[in-house]
């Protein structure tokens, strides 16, 4: 069979090839995905439509409001934005631990979404930024939470003729921290047996407040830990009250037992690393002045 | 007719080819222009071993469409001698014994290019870091390091980088 490689030079151009070409084709951003899904399972699209040349895609932009990436922006891009330092930090941390050099220089953040693995490892960050995403089909433009643009593994609201454009959240108010903690068997090129993060800011009076929790890997997709959350909100980070919140996170988390690690383990690690994530991000919040940590 | 009528630029030189659109890099670099210094490993961007530099990075030519490089410039390990001398990376492997049994040198060796070429003064520890998606199974990385540290001290007087 022959597969036909479309080079659409405007969005409009790449919907309309999704449209006539039907289920058939698949878009290429990065091709890290694709590529290996092709070779695996031996089933080639009828077309390959290269999104790479919508350079206005590729972008990081920001406003009073909040934050927009571009589809096309690179876990390399993500890496190395010096406004994800402070606050934001946590997206650095997340997006630095995904593949190696070689794949974050081309592997793209809509990617990333679009191909919905349950360990994605930028996931749970935006989900605690509360992110959307916009995407552009035959019938119009729509955002969506991606919270519910995942539906689970490999499963996405996004129809076959549209092209996600960009990923948008808003900055939490007022002086916040976040944290990203990972866990598995070895420091790189590891796919998560457990991955963390965590969004906190600080009360007047000293205490939690606004504290976003989410996990990935830990269930058939990644989710924010609203029972741990509510039990923070307002509390001490003390170390009775974190063993709670972790109790807490890995009663939400549904693992499944894999050649990584068994479903027990990475029960346990979810109340690890919620421990953890919080007590990196308090810690953040309370170092210094904090002008520069809570961005 | 299907295929993508490709120009390639690799190595400094253009070349014209004509591949199924769904082949990486890697098929069309050893199959198609035979330069086969370029190892096929994993095929999923797991081991780094198909390192090649397109654009002045590193990726993995395993996992990239071929069709996608149009008008880039990619670079292969063939290409870092200059005229029969060696690239001062190749040198200081050498010098080092950096080499048990070769196999994933070629992209541990690209890898270490891109890194070099925007790090011109690294650490031991961030060296280590840049390497981390390129493994070597006979687990020689100390005299890898050894090596590309060398590698970064002489590119760095022979004045090639500010």
């Amino acid at each position: 069979m022959k597969v036909e490689f479309l080079e659409p030079q405007s969005l409009q151009d790449a919907v309309a090839m999704a449209k006539a070409k039907g289920v058939g084709a698949r878009f290429v951003a990065g091709g890290t995905d694709l590529v290996i899904q092709m070779r695996k399972t031996g089933v080639l699209p009828e077309a390959i439509i290269n999104l790479q040349r919508l350079r206005a895609l590729g972008e990081i932009k920001h406003d009073a409001d909040g934050f927009s990436l571009g589809a096309l922006v690179t876990h390399r891009q993500i890496e190395s934005e010096d406004r994800f330092l402070g606050g934001l930090q946590a997206l650095r941390e997340s997006a630095c631990v995904i593949g190696g050099h070689q794949v974050r220089n081309v592997a793209t953040l809509g990617g990333n979404l679009c191909n919905a693995s349950p360990a994605a490892d930028m996931v749970p960050i935006l989900l605690c930024f509360n992110a959307d995403v916009t995407l552009v089909g035959s019938s119009g433009s729509r955002n969506i939470p991606l919270a519910a643009f995942i539906e689970g593994p490999r499963k996405t609201q996004r129809a076959h003729d549209e092209v996600m454009t960009d990923i948008r959240f808003p900055k939490p108010a007022g002086k916040f921290a976040s944290a990203f903690l990972k866990g598995g068997r070895r420091r790189a090129m590891e796919i998560s047996i457990v991955a963390m993060a965590g969004v906190v800011s600080m009360s007047a009076g000293g205490t939690m407040t606004d504290v976003r929790l989410a996990m990935g890997a830990a269930g058939p997709k990644a989710i924010r830990l609203a029972q741990a959350e509510k039990f923070l909100e307002g509390k001490v980070p003390s170390k009775a009250v974190l063993e709670e919140a972790g109790k807490l996170a890995a009663a939400a988390a549904s693992p499944i037992d894999d050649v990584r690690a068994s479903a027990s383990f990475r029960r346990h690690l979810v109340g690890v690393y919620a421990r953890r994530v919080i007590e990196l991000g308090w810690n953040r919040i309370s170092e210094a002045g904090n002008d520069r940590s809570a961005a | 007719m299907t295929e993508v009528q490709l120009d390639l630029t690799v190595n400094g030189r253009r070349h014209r080819v004509s591949v199924p659109a769904h082949h990486s890099l890697l098929d069309v670099l050893r199959d198609e222009l035979e330069l086969t210094g370029t190892k096929t490993n994993c095929l999923e961007a797991e081991c780094g071993v198909c390192t090649v530099v397109v654009d002045g990075k590193s990726v993995a030519s395993c996992t990239m469409l071929a069709a996608q490089c149009q008008g880039r410039e990619v670079v292969t390990i063939e290409g870092l001698q200059d005229g029969g001398d060696l690239h001062p990376l190749q040198e200081a492997f050498v010098e080092h014994g950096a080499v048990q049994c070769g196999y994933c040198i070629p992209g541990m060796i690209m890898t270490a290019k891109a890194f070099l070429d925007e790090n011109p003064r690294p650490t031991r520890e961030a060296v280590r870091e840049a390497i981390a998606g390129t493994l070597c199974r006979c687990t020689g990385y100390q005299k890898i390091v050894d090596a590309i540290m060398a590698a970064s001290q002489r590119l760095v007087q022979q004045g090639e980088r500010p």
